[in-house]
């Protein structure tokens, strides 16, 4: 009786795990292995499978071919800094935001609701419609500051100065909440007694945010950063639809790779590039994950 | 956490040497039954013949389905012209023939498709059929070359004239006209104020007629960065300068696109933007007809002939005119537009069959004819170009026939859309930042094109 | 200090509307008042304005007509709206469910490697798109999966497994065990007491994780734009195609149809929002 019970549960938690498991690997991990063996070939987008020509490692060494021209390096710049501000802006606003909306006050869920929308919204066509926002000749924007007397106003998809920060404003008026939120959570995790505690002690609001609020909100916000940042690692939609793909002041990791991939052809390259980004993502979030482990071991041992 | 990277890169890399081995066996075995039979069997089926058409979201589209309608009333086959903006054409027209089967049958594509359709054998090769139904010698010069020929004058066919189309300028007739604006024109420049013919004289009409304050601008040209828009824009003024984007028969970029010519040529052409309205500097082929359409903007816009019909249709049709590209030196370059119809190689025989015979019908004279009334529907054929009727046709039909001879088309080959990027992205570099000089942006542009055509072993 | 944080709130809550209500203002225009030298922004009843000023006449137009089929489109939106709620529905549906039962696995079974499986699944979530869409797109290719809904429906379920799995995971621990126990003890099998016990219990975290889903899955572009051309197109991908729309792009129907695409999920959100701080913590937070 115990062994059938327990050989029927054994068929059973396999049952419950493999298809999810399996979809998974079917879809994430096949393909990636396949990528992989793509890289090392001159695939092009029209060719059947069989016809792929391997090439070695040839994809890799053009990637990583030190000179002026280097699109890859330029692109990954671009990505970095992008990925860096736009991360840092975020959390920064979404944490004080956060700290402002914990007191209740009257109005408290329609605000919220109101900062909650950007992130519901498609970024694919809020993309299309920031284009009418940032019309230079007949946009909203530029005539409102002309309206309140600048005399010159940003050219935003023409100056190459100015374009980086044009998508950068996108993402984080789009991706902001989104922050805010995980910084609640963490907030909200944060037991009363503490503070309470803290009130006893007398201690200043300054030193209660430093020595309580920060180091234990830490943990969550390092789990932010790590979900936007290789969310922000993928920019894409914003980039295509506000200044197209080949505009080296704003070209990314990923307008590049779809460049390459649909645009000229070149699947092999192309693989090998996203092969590169990988790297880069999970060193990323190893980076990350490591740090958030110290700090989850600092507070265990507290 | 070590551990876990660790291990789930172990069970990623296991999968991938199962992987590969499974992946690798599958398409071939897969691949050898032709796909062609089943397709055949699928169509045998189906009684009511439907051909699909595959082009951009424009004018002379529209006119093609009208045409595509009295086919259909003619032998029963049903025409079905499907339009994809611009924008997204290209990515769309060759994700589906990486498909086992293309769900069009003809397309309607860019002469520098030609390279990737002929040597990837995507396209029908039309050599043996097309001379049987229409007489080669009628077809212009210029869009036999450029628009059906690959390689580009070998004689080897891939593609029938659909529709020739070049780049050319609509302005504000009224604004030109206006007696105000003569004597003030001539009180300043000594001369009448009239269509340029010249870019010199271009500049000083479109310096004339640039007044921010008045919110009235010279002109808008084509400098968009979605496709092509930009490299098409330049061009022009590049040819008439006397550069070149290198040697049509060498390949020989280096010397040509970066020569002191092509480097005059580009900043002249970023020059102009300053009498663009601001966003001039990146304004593509949709949102430049909306900038002249626009009552009050500019004076003179650059596009494609067969957009004029759009212009023709909107409030300041009646108030607009039309001219070819002006020149310099008595040079003038125009950028070949304009495409022909291929048929996919990727589709049932009877499908193709079926293509033949309407393109075969699309050249005779008597469709033709009909096919210059459409709107945009600008033929290639040399006869009918010649005819009275065409040129009066329409209002800009004229400039167009006057342009056709300064035709000149670009990167005929399989690499254009690697050419195509690079060149975009330096040009537009140069346009947007003043630390870039033309001569650093053509420098770069010649550098990474000759490496893209080494690779390809073109050089 | 008591009032410093309105100077937080304020500002940002006026970045956050202000294009919401453009959004707004431009779905009750007409074209001809969207793209113009004065920005107009003052909705008015009145039928005859000049060009110069900075009222608009208040039109329904763009919500009436958005079924409209627009040039160079084949369809009218509600058509690719279907598509969306379709392909939206079924593949939230999908991941909840398989990502329930793979939750109750690990929560209550021992698995080998289990601590591994687990991070491989939220490892999953990491991965750039573009590093497997060629081989998906090879794969569908290969199965005739393209320009279908279920190719899409599949792909969406296995995107958003590894969220669905973490916080249903979450969900189910706090679930105590004794519940079960004592359904077996009663004669129950284990897949009854799942059924009759566990989902009940798990109600609210199932919502939660589909809304999250449905989230992703009803907004995603990328693979929608490269897998479907002509069937199964959803909303994002038809608004994004009519970029360089050589007739104009429809500006308020685009913006009315930002709002009517934008309204289920924000009803959805609006239901669960006592849970929302879960799900975008991947359920590392208790509540």
């Amino acid at each position: 009786m115990a062994t059938g019970q327990q050989s029927s549960d054994g068929l059973m938690k396999w049952g419950l795990v493999a298809p999810a498991l399996l979809l998974l690997i079917g879809l994430n991990i096949f393909p990636l292995a396949y990528n992989i063996r793509l890289s090392f070939t001159k695939a092009t987008l029209t060719q059947a499978p069989a016809d792929h020509e391997a090439v070695g490692g040839r994809n890799y060494a053009r990637i990583f071919k030190a000179d002026e021209s280097n699109r890859y390096a330029a692109a990954l710049r671009t990505t970095a800094r992008f990925v860096l501000m736009a991360v840092s802006i975020e959390l920064l606003l979404g944490y004080l935001l956060a700290l402002s909306l914990k007191p209740r006050f009257p109005g408290k869920s329609v605000v919220l609701l109101v900062f909650l929308i950007p992130m519901m919204l498609s970024p694919a066509v809020m993309a299309l419609f920031w284009n009418l926002i940032y019309d230079e000749e007949f946009g909203v924007l530029n005539q409102a500051l002309r309206f309140v007397g600048f005399a010159s106003v940003p050219g935003w998809k023409t100056d190459t100065a100015v374009k980086f920060y044009t998508i950068l404003m996108i993402d984080v008026w789009m991706w902001t909440p989104f922050m805010m939120l995980i910084s609640m959570a963490a907030l909200n995790a944060i037991p009363d007694y503490i503070y309470e505690a803290a009130e006893i002690d007398r201690a200043r609001r300054w030193t209660v945010f430093r020595r309580i609020t920060l180091p234990m909100s830490a943990p969550l916000l390092i789990l932010a950063a790590l979900l936007r940042t290789t969310d922000a690692l993928k920019q894409f939609d914003y980039v295509m639809a506000i200044t197209g793909p080949n505009d080296p002041a704003t070209e990314t990791l990923s307008t590049l790779m779809y460049q390459v991939m649909f645009r000229n052809f070149k699947v092999g390259l192309g693989s090998a590039y996203a092969i590169v980004v990988l790297v880069i993502v999970i060193a990323v979030a190893t980076l990350f994950i490591r740090y958030l482990d110290r700090l989850r071991e600092q507070e265990h041992a507290l | 956490m070590k551990h876990y990277v660790g291990t789930s890169l172990i069970l990623a890399l296991a999968v991938v040497f199962t992987g590969c081995g499974k992946k690798e066996s599958a398409p071939r075995s897969e691949r050898d039954p032709a796909p062609v039979e089943a397709s055949v069997q699928g169509q045998a089926d189906d009684d009511a013949t439907v051909l699909t058409i595959w082009w951009a979201q424009w004018d002379p589209a529209v006119g093609l389905q009208e045409l595509g309608d009295d086919y259909e009333k003619k032998t029963g086959i049903k025409v079905e012209v499907r339009q994809i903006p611009w924008g997204k054409y290209q990515e769309q027209v060759f994700l589906e023939f990486g498909n086992k089967q293309t769900s069009f049958d003809i397309v309607v594509g860019d002469s520098q498709w030609l390279g990737k359709g002929a040597t990837e054998g995507l396209y029908v090769d039309l050599t043996q059929w097309l001379p049987t139904v229409t007489d080669i010698d009628k077809i212009h010069p210029q869009a036999r070359k450029y628009l059906c020929e690959y390689p580009a004058g070998s004689g080897k066919f891939f593609a029938a004239p659909c529709e020739t189309d070049a780049i050319g300028f609509a302005y504000r007739k009224d604004w030109f006209e206006a007696e105000k604006e003569r004597e003030a024109f001539k009180a300043k420049y000594d001369r009448e104020l009239a269509v340029p013919e010249t870019w010199d004289e271009f500049v000083q009409v479109a310096e004339f007629f640039t007044r921010p304050d008045e919110q009235r601008y010279g002109c808008v040209l084509l400098t968009g960065r979605s496709y092509d828009a930009l490299v098409m824009g330049f061009q022009q003024v590049m040819w008439s300068f006397g550069g070149s984007w290198g040697d049509a028969d060498t390949h020989q970029v280096d010397g040509h696109v970066n020569s002191s010519a092509s480097a005059e040529a580009l900043d002249f052409f970023k020059s102009l933007l300053e009498y663009t309205p601001q966003g001039g500097g990146n304004i593509d082929y949709d949102r430049i007809l909306e900038s002249y359409k626009d009552t009050q903007s500019a004076a003179m816009l650059m596009t494609y002939f067969a957009f004029f019909p759009a212009i023709e249709g909107s409030d300041v049709g009646a108030n607009s005119g039309y001219f070819a590209m002006p020149s310099k030196d008595g040079k003038r370059g125009v950028s070949l537009g304009g495409q022909g119809f291929s048929i996919s190689a990727k589709t049932s025989p009877q499908q193709q069959a079926v293509a033949k015979k309407f393109i075969a019908w699309f050249l005779e004279r008597e469709t033709q004819e009909k096919w210059i009334t459409k709107p945009g529907g600008f033929t290639a054929h040399t006869d009918v170009l010649a005819s009275e009727a065409f040129r009066s046709a329409t209002r800009y039909n004229a400039a167009f026939a006057d342009s056709l001879d300064d035709m000149q088309d670009f990167w005929n080959v399989p690499q254009y859309n690697e050419l195509l990027s690079i060149a975009m992205s330096h040009l537009g570099a140069a346009l947007d930042d003043d630390t870039v000089t033309a001569k650093q942006a053509l420098d770069r542009i010649a550098e990474e094109h000759t490496e893209v055509l080494q690779d390809a072993g073109l050089l | 200090m008591k009032h410093a944080r309105w100077l937080v709130i304020a500002p940002y809550f006026l970045l956050t509307i202000l294009p919401l209500a453009w959004i707004f203002l431009t779905s009750i225009k007409v074209q001809e008042d969207t793209n113009s030298r004065t920005v107009k922004f003052i909705p008015s009843l009145a039928k005859e304005i000049p060009d110069d000023s900075r009222r608009f006449t208040v039109s329904p137009d763009a919500y009436t007509r958005l079924e409209e089929k627009h040039t160079g489109v084949e369809y009218g939106f509600y058509r690719y709206l279907a598509n969306s709620v379709i392909i939206g529905f079924i593949s939230t549906l999908a991941s909840v469910t398989l990502g329930t039962c793979c939750a109750y696995g690990f929560s209550r079974f021992k698995i080998p490697g289990a601590r591994d499986w687990l991070f491989f699944i939220l490892s999953t979530r990491f991965l750039p798109p573009l590093a497997v869409v060629m081989p998906i797109l090879l794969m569908y290719r290969q199965f005739d999966l393209q320009n279908t809904h279920l190719g899409l429906i599949i792909l969406y379920t296995s995107f958003n497994l590894s969220l669905s799995i973490w916080l249903m995971k979450g969900f189910i621990d706090e679930i105590p065990r004794a519940y079960e126990e004592a359904a077996l003890v009663d004669g129950y099998s284990r897949w009854h007491a799942f059924v009759r016990i566990i989902l009940p219990h798990a109600r609210t975290g199932i919502a939660v994780t589909a809304v999250f889903c449905l989230i992703s899955a009803w907004n995603e572009y990328g693979f929608a734009m490269t897998l479907n051309q002509q069937q199964a197109v959803t909303v994002p991908v038809y608004f994004a195609g009519l970029q360089g729309n050589i007739s104009g792009i429809p500006w308020p129907q685009v913006a009315a149809g930002i709002i009517v695409f934008v309204a289920p999920v924000m009803v959805f959100t609006v239901l669960v929002r006592k849970h929302l701080l879960r799900g975008v913590t991947f359920g590392t937070v208790k509540q």
